[in-house]
């Protein structure tokens, strides 16, 4: 076997004598012919469910109506995202919840997830592991709505189990379904212990991959436990935290409306934190049945996670070369 | 460079390549039209002809969707007895899809609209708006006349609600008392006998009652939603007002063309200010801020104490209650003593067809089978005599099964109802007197075009979602969090709105005077 | 590994790993002791750890009106899964290989062709028209996975794993005169086989929670899946809360009990949560025992 790798040096296809721009092509095309075989199969999903219905972006800027289709319907230029930018105070709340829940669930969502993976990498029992490994797993399957139903219990002005505690010991109750701010936090909670377990396995997979050879060293250096981890272990997982970031930047303006629904049945109290984007379309142009509304908001997040994405791809280059995403 | 030379030309050639497509499917709908404009040639004229002879008939296809869980009872009989009833007399094949709730007014309904898929199902007035302004339904006001049996069992005035300029878009289904919806007080009666009243006529016997009940059962919620607004009107105006939708409203005691915008009224701040002092004092639970549907299921469960009433809530609340509190009985209080009950019409819901059917006129002649005959009415919202239900001396039924068919709320029609053998002759007298003396809104067959104000509109629903809903169940003081509401009203143009639809109802209001 | 050192750390990673993982399983045992309570006590106290009023009466109603759907949801779930994870793995490994070969020049473009698609869509019209009419993908098997059997997040995942595969093997491979499908099928496949595994479980979750594509695709009872049943369950519970509900006057909705909606929650959930730790040693060995093969 080999050993040693010294990632990232450059390969070479070699380029072979000078011929024309055409030539170079054609062969290249030929050796690599094998390549384009092996991607086909991705390459006609992405276009049957993906490229393809692109073509229906065009409806945002049209009033659909069925008589005239979808290229036959006429302009309506941007109207559609009239009703989202003409009250500004609300698109600038949303964005910004938008952005902060992401960034928030973004950064405590790694940190926990890259915790546990390395923990794991630590500990020695077999059974222990899978067993853990598995029921962190489990949150991931339940819905939000059930999930929303046991945090009401919890939660629940009067019969809520944390009021009882409150009450228990002499505190009074708090009314945790009208402290938008506090809500934050209890999201945050909610995303970490639903999406951890799940994250974890993907940093674990990459540690388990790991030529053990390299720790073998650093025992016979001397170095302590901690040491390990934070010289060897997390370096080794740094490239697919950049990996996993810039795949998530691009969800930056996404959000998750079965969440808010399910955890807080969109409760107008907490809206000032939780009104993300979606869930102001959703109690807008989706209430009001204007879905061409709803879908010109959509390429609004698009666009921007679009740009936020060239920007931060552009950074990871800098930072090394290989991690960048295309 | 080349790279991205690559990418357009392949992104160009997917566009391409699908209004390649599209256009295909365009002329498909076409062809689809003409298909069936060339198929009118059996309609509006022969119809009358070919209902009573049924052998004239081409055989059909009709997709009937529905909404909620299909039971298994239901699953047998689309199958057999359905299929064959529908097969005999209109020479149809009838297939029932049923879609989740969600779905209802938007989302896959939507989808199978705006692709041209061949069905129908039921609407309410908002949602028909919606679609006919995109195209979405079928103009079935050349087909009517294949309703003969319905529209004598269904009112002419629920006709008249949905139509738009003048063209039929939906068939109403059901005939049944509807007037003063959700303007009546549901009281749990074993509750208020249990603390020694025998009924309740006024506000402030409604609150004794919640006193004298809490202080016995402290774990019942009161009331049981958040919207009360219709059946303590009585109580913080003398106007009889109607609601159009969440913004408008009419006051029906004056004879007039006059919209109301209610959330800027005196009237509003008086409900507020009595909804909040039922919020403090916990008659609307603290948790109705965040879980509606567990108001819902606390009702059902018999938790709570009064509910909004119809004519039909005493028995079909009762049905569901009982299985939690046997004894539970529900009565109808009518706080408004007097006054003149306001019906928006008694048909249940309506069903509509889509754009792209084929033979439009076959669902009617379906639709016109639900509403035909006893026989008929009976297989549908009841099933088989013997193996679902079964009949007493009196025409009383018992059920066998528990399984829902076609919706009875859907079916219901008075002049086929049969109540079950567990209601009460006195519940069922004053279910049939309920619209005595009622009269019709007049507002009632007003439908909004609301494409001049869309942008309004869609603003309006955020901020009621936001500020106004919460003011109106009293979660939120009127006092402190209405100037920021009005002011978020007015900047998402409620004056605009109600302009657009003070124009609009006046046009229409002369042109009926007339 | 570090032997003997620092004691107290390790423990204290075993706490904090116990610690979340009980966590974890509150729901769980929640709703098992909640599906197996007696609805009316579950109304009026509220979830417990322990059920309240023991009974297997949500069971026997479940079981009792639904058994032969519930046993052919499953089967179809169980199908939907094998076929879509088997498929999916496929054409996913295969594209992650493309873009992560070192020195091809078209890999980028490759890579933002995919990326591009996990931002921008054209919204449900389009991809239904074109589901339902051109690719008539109603009511058929191949509707139920087929539009997702390329999650470009699990590619680029496994484009990673790929990466992290030491360049010299494949090298070596290329100077023997491997040609690249040699090289995936028998290089890369195996030795990236823990990435390989990841993504299995991630695609087999993904193919057994999904109800969209039931819910777009499907009319025919016989394709239903567990999932998408649940899904119509829960379903009345979101209308309610939407607002919508209002619109339908008379239409009697009803939030789904208590009881049942816990007792879906496990059915849907507990067979692939016990499942998984076998699935994991499942697949690979049988990674394993391909590769040999292969």
């Amino acid at each position: 076997m080999i050993q040693e790798a010294a990632p990232g040096t450059p390969v070479r296809h070699s380029p072979g004598p000078k011929t024309s721009r055409i030539g170079r092509l054609r062969k290249s095309l030929r050796r690599d012919s094998s390549l384009y075989l092996l991607a086909l199969p991705g390459i006609i999903i992405l276009i049957l469910f993906a490229y393809l219905p692109m073509s229906g972006l065009i409806l945002v800027f049209k009033n659909y109506n069925y008589n005239d289709g979808i290229f036959g319907s006429p302009w309506a230029g941007f109207s559609n995202f009239e009703f989202f930018f003409s009250s500004m105070e609300d698109a600038l709340r949303a964005t910004r919840n938008t952005v902060m829940l992401n960034a928030l669930y973004m950064l405590t969502g790694t940190f926990c997830s890259v915790a546990i993976a390395v923990i794991l990498n630590e500990l020695r029992s077999k059974w222990f592991i899978k067993v853990t490994q598995s029921v962190m797993f489990f949150p991931y399957f339940i819905s939000w709505i059930i999930i929303g139903a046991i945090l009401f219990s919890l939660l629940d002005y009067d019969k809520g189990i944390l009021n009882q505690l409150l009450q228990a010991l002499g505190l009074s109750q708090m009314d945790w379904y009208s402290s938008p701010w506090l809500f934050v936090v209890i999201l945050v909670l909610a995303n970490i212990w639903k999406s951890a377990g799940y994250g974890a396995i993907i940093y674990y997979a990459v540690l388990q991959g790991i030529d053990t050879s390299y720790y073998e060293a650093a025992k016979i250096d001397g170095a302590s436990r901690w040491q390990i981890i934070t010289k060897i272990t997390v370096p080794m997982l740094i490239p697919s935290i950049i990996l996993m970031t810039l795949l998530g930047i691009g969800g930056m303006l996404k959000g998750d409306l079965s969440m808010i629904m399910g955890v807080t049945f969109l409760n107008p109290l907490l809206l000032p934190t939780t009104d993300i984007i979606d869930v102001y379309v959703y109690r807008t142009a989706i209430r009001s049945g204007e879905f061409g509304f709803a879908s010109a908001i959509t390429l609004y997040q698009s666009v921007f996670g679009f740009i936020l994405v060239l920007l931060a791809n552009k950074l990871a280059g800098w930072y090394d070369k290989d991690s960048k995403l295309f | 460079m080349n790279k991205k030379k690559g990418w357009i030309s392949l992104l160009l050639s997917a566009v391409f390549l699908l209004s390649a497509c599209s256009q295909g499917n365009n002329e498909s709908a076409n062809s689809g039209n003409v298909g069936s404009t060339g198929g009118e040639e059996t309609t509006p004229s022969s119809t009358a002809d070919s209902t009573k002879d049924n052998a004239t008939l081409a055989p059909a296809k009709l997709k009937i969707v529905l909404y909620g869980d299909e039971s298994n009872r239901m699953k047998e009989l689309a199958k057999t007895e359905f299929y064959d009833v529908v097969k005999k007399e209109i020479n149809a094949e009838v297939e029932f899809q049923f879609l989740p709730w969600t779905e209802y007014g938007g989302g896959k309904t939507d989808l199978m609209l705006s692709t041209g898929e061949d069905f129908a199902t039921y609407t309410d007035t908002n949602y028909m708006v919606k679609s006919v302004a995109k195209g979405l339904y079928a103009d079935l006001t050349p087909y009517v006349a294949a309703l003969p049996d319905l529209s004598k069992n269904v009112d002419e005035a629920s006709f008249t609600a949905f139509q738009l300029s003048g063209k039929q878009y939906a068939i109403p289904v059901g005939n049944k008392p509807n007037s003063a919806e959700f303007y009546s007080v549901l009281v749990r009666q074993d509750l208020l006998e249990e603390v020694g009243m025998t009924q309740v006529t006024s506000l402030a016997e409604l609150e004794a009652f919640y006193d004298k009940v809490h202080a016995v059962h402290p774990e019942l919620v009161g009331y049981a939603g958040t919207d009360a607004r219709r059946m303590l009107l009585y109580d913080y105006t003398d106007q009889n007002l109607y609601w159009q939708n969440d913004f408008i409203a009419l006051d029906e005691s004056v004879q007039d063309d006059k919209i109301i915008s209610w959330f800027e009224t005196e009237e509003f701040k008086a409900y507020s200010n009595l909804m909040r002092g039922w919020y403090d004092k916990g008659i609307i639970p603290k948790y109705a801020a965040t879980n509606v549907p567990q108001l819902q299921s606390d009702w059902n469960s018999g938790k709570a104490m009064i509910w909004a009433g119809t004519a039909a809530r005493p028995f079909e609340g009762a049905a569901t209650i009982s299985q939690a509190v046997p004894d539970a009985k529900l009565v109808n209080y009518f706080l408004g003593t007097g006054r003149p009950k306001i019906s928006r019409g008694t048909y249940s819901t309506a069903f509509f067809v889509s754009a792209a059917a084929k033979d439009p006129e076959r669902y009617l002649m379906f639709f016109n089978l639900l509403q035909k005959n006893q026989e008929l009415y009976d297989l549908f919202a009841y099933g088989i005599e013997g193996t679902d239900y079964t009949l007493d001396a009196n025409g009383r039924l018992t059920k066998i099964t528990t399984d829902s068919l076609i919706p009875d709320w859907l079916l219901m029609n008075k002049n086929f109802i049969r109540f079950d053998n567990t209601v009460p002759d006195d519940f069922i007298a004053d279910y049939k007197a309920w619209d005595d003396g009622a009269i019709i809104s007049k507002g009632a067959g007003f439908n909004f075009d609301n494409t001049p104000v869309k942008n309004e509109e869609t603003k309006l629903n955020g901020v009621l979602t936001e500020y106004l809903a919460p003011i109106g169940s009293g979660f939120s003081d009127y006092e402190t969090a209405f100037p920021k509401a009005l002011e978020r009203l007015k900047a998402a143009g409620i004056d605009k709105y109600i302009a657009e639809y003070q124009k609009q109802f006046s046009e229409w209001y002369a042109k009926q005077s007339k | 590994m570090p032997a003997t050192e620092n004691k107290g750390l390790l423990v204290f990673f075993y706490i904090c790993i116990a610690v979340f993982s009980v966590i974890c399983l509150v729901p769980f045992v929640l709703a098992v002791s909640g599906s197996l309570s007696t609805e009316s006590r579950i109304a009026a106290e509220g979830y417990s750890f322990w059920p309240r009023g023991f009974s297997l009466e949500t069971y026997q109603f479940l079981f009792g009106s639904k058994a032969e759907q519930i046993i052919r949801a499953y089967s179809m779930s169980l199908v939907v899964t094998v076929l879509g994870t088997l498929t999916a793995v496929l054409v996913t490994t295969a594209y992650a290989y493309v873009i992560s070969v070192k020195g091809f020049r078209l890999k980028n473009v490759f890579a933002f062709f995919a990326y591009f698609t996990m931002l921008f869509s054209g919204g449900t019209l389009p991809w239904y028209l074109l589901s339902t009419k051109y690719y008539h993908l109603g009511d058929t098997l191949l509707g139920l996975f087929i539009p997702y059997v390329l999650s470009v997040f699990l590619m680029f995942l496994m484009a990673n794993y790929f990466r992290s595969i030491p360049h010299e093997i494949v090298e070596s491979a290329q100077i023997d005169g491997a040609g690249h499908l040699r090289i995936f099928f028998s290089i890369m496949i195996p030795l990236g086989r823990v990435g390989l595994v990841t993504i299995s479980l991630f695609y087999a979750l993904q193919f057994w929670n999904d109800f969209y594509l039931p819910l777009m695709l499907v009319t025919d009872q016989e394709l239903y899946t567990i999932q998408y049943l649940m899904y119509n369950m829960m379903a009345n519970i979101q209308f309610l809360a939407s607002g919508n509900a209002a619109h339908v006057g008379g239409a009697i909705i009803a939030p789904p009990l208590e009881t049942a909606k816990m007792a879906m929650t496990c059915l849907t959930v507990l067979p692939i949560a016990i499942l998984y730790p076998f699935l994991q040693s499942f697949f690979v060995k049988g990674i394993i025992v391909g590769s040999v093969k292969g």
